[in-house]
């Protein structure tokens, strides 16, 4: 069974039995430099830079995923209270981190 | 000549900072992993509200944050990998730790003063920007976590 | 609700990948991508040298590098420039009015640059010890011109740069790697290059005096001086591998019959 999530304080609809600690899932992702040049281009004329939205949102994919396999690891079957926090932790990289609290709901 | 004595500088720098810098990592995630132990029983959680059931007679704020940097070897990865793009693998560890060490720091700080749980814990991560390189250098991460700890009348 | 405390599995957050497999990978990678990219600049200068006459070429560049010449040494340079339209007269068709400048610097060098002009430095004219060999130096730069590598050399220089700053520009760690990959590429096209030139500069020679003694001169000091260094430095680093290249020129002018020995004209040297 899939683990769930939510960023409320619980799962709407179940109640929290047990809870285990701050679960959290990062990572660290650099564009390449031929994306870098598109987006130079791109940035002359403004609209989406669809190619930095995927590579966020796919980089936000994994960093969710390794929170859930964490929350895993603890027996967990949800985490509440998700949190989401993008850095530039260097020039040209990017952190994707996303925390919350392992829990057993019913 | 002279591209072949800098090659061989660079990779002398890069071998030294190598070593060290995992040794120094080593020694920090053993440190982390005791620490985390010992404080295993103490709940740190991202609710807002209380857990149903406790009862509190005081609360502050608590607060733990690191500032930690790259060593060469890891920086000069992280360098080729802006160009390739994909995972800076190499960045992982740190910030693994300084989220981990600023955790530690709250919690121990927490602890001290004689508190029982932390709730509603938040992690904040921004980038110290170097006086070198016009601002685009990263001098250091800084991390940040910080909650309100409280104290129970009863304990859970 | 009950607090229960767990522990996450460690290492999820963390790349199970070694350090060092991930050094390997990166290096490979990036030299890929910095080779393709020498042999892309390579292949269009090759192109566009192909379309640029040298007529244009001499037009463009003219007399500009007249002026870097030093007034007090008017009267070699004079002495090298006949010298350099003499060698010349055994090229027929040289679509460039050779034009000689004396630099001071004490280093031994010669270099060709764009527009027909051939640039010795004072170290060269104090190091030659016959005309024989000072003529096969000139004679090298004459086979630069014709191969067009002075415009080869500036226009990857140029390429380079652009290419290098609008790619790793902004990058802390890479200008010390794309710095060596390309000077190490820069070498890989300059060896065939300096190899053509050498032996149109030996045919010259062999065509002005009917032998070639003297051409290879040069070189045996240079090889036997290498290990020392001191103010052949210069001219190895941009003329490398001299031992080669001496090796080469024997071979050349042995399957040519052209004679090692002959009598050496007098070269002025000035000090």
């Amino acid at each position: 069974m899939p683990i769930l999530m939510s960023n409320t304080e619980t799962i709407p609809g179940k109640t929290i039995v047990e809870f285990y600690g701050v679960v959290s899932g990062n990572t660290v992702r650099a564009k390449h430099v031929g994306r870098d040049i598109m987006a130079g281009f791109k940035n002359l004329v403004g609209g989406e830079l669809a190619a930095y939205t995927e590579l966020l949102s796919d980089s936000r994919k994994e960093a969710v995923a390794r929170m859930l396999e964490q929350a895993e690891s603890m027996n967990a079957n949800a985490v509440v209270n998700v949190r989401f926090a993008t850095s530039s932790v260097a020039q040209g990289a990017a952190e994707l981190f996303a925390y919350g609290t392992a829990v057993r709901v019913q | 000549m002279e591209a072949l004595t800098q090659l061989g500088i660079t990779l002398m720098v890069l071998t030294v900072t190598y070593l060290v810098g995992s040794a120094i990592e080593r020694r920090h995630f053993d440190s982390l992993r005791k620490r985390e132990a010992r404080l295993r029983a103490f709940p740190t959680v991202t609710f807002e509200r209380l857990p149903e059931g406790w009862q509190v007679a005081d609360s502050g704020l608590a607060m733990g944050s690191t500032v930690v940097s790259l060593d060469y070897f890891k920086r000069f990865l992280a360098g080729l990998r802006g160009i390739l793009g994909g995972r800076v693998r190499s960045y992982e560890p740190l910030l693994d730790r300084a989220r981990r060490e600023a955790l530690l720091r709250m919690t121990e700080g927490a602890v001290a003063d004689g508190y029982d749980a932390i709730v509603n814990v938040r992690l904040e991560t921004s980038r110290l920007a170097s006086s070198r390189g016009r601002g685009k250098g990263t001098a250091g991460v800084e991390m940040l976590a910080f909650g309100t700890a409280v104290k129970l009348v009863r304990q859970p | 609700m009950r607090f229960e405390p767990r522990a996450p599995r460690e290492g999820i957050n963390v790349s199970a990948t070694h350090p060092l497999r991930e050094a390997a990978l990166l290096v490979a990678g990036v030299s890929a991508i910095f080779a393709a990219l020498i042999l892309v600049v390579g292949w269009s200068v090759e192109w566009a040298v192909r379309w640029i006459p040298p007529e244009l070429e001499a037009r463009t560049f003219g007399d500009w590098a007249h002026h870097l010449s030093s007034p007090e040494h008017e009267a070699e340079r004079l002495a090298v420039e006949a010298l350099a339209r003499r060698l010349a007269m055994h090229w027929p068709g040289a679509p460039y009015e050779f034009q000689v400048t004396v630099s001071d610097e004490p280093e031994v060098n010669a270099m060709a640059l764009p527009g027909g002009t051939i640039l010795v430095t004072k170290g060269l004219l104090r190091e030659s010890q016959s005309e024989n060999e000072l003529a096969f130096v000139v004679g090298h730069e004459l086979g630069h011109f014709r191969n067009r590598d002075q415009l080869r050399r500036l226009g990857r220089g140029i390429l380079y740069e652009l290419t290098a700053s609008a790619l790793f520009g902004f990058n802390a760690t890479a200008p010390e790697v794309t710095g060596f990959l390309g000077q190490m590429a820069d070498r890989g096209f300059d060896r065939e290059q300096e190899r053509a030139a050498d032996r149109f500069g030996l045919e010259l020679v062999q065509a002005e005096y009917g032998h070639v003694a003297g051409a290879g001169r040069f070189f045996e000091r240079l090889v036997s001086r290498t290990s020392g260094l001191g103010d052949l430095a210069a001219y190895v680093s941009t003329h490398p591998a001299s031992s080669d290249r001496l090796e080469d020129l024997r071979d050349y002018a042995a399957e040519r019959g052209w004679r090692r020995e002959g009598v050496l004209q007098p070269w002025t040297r000035s000090d």
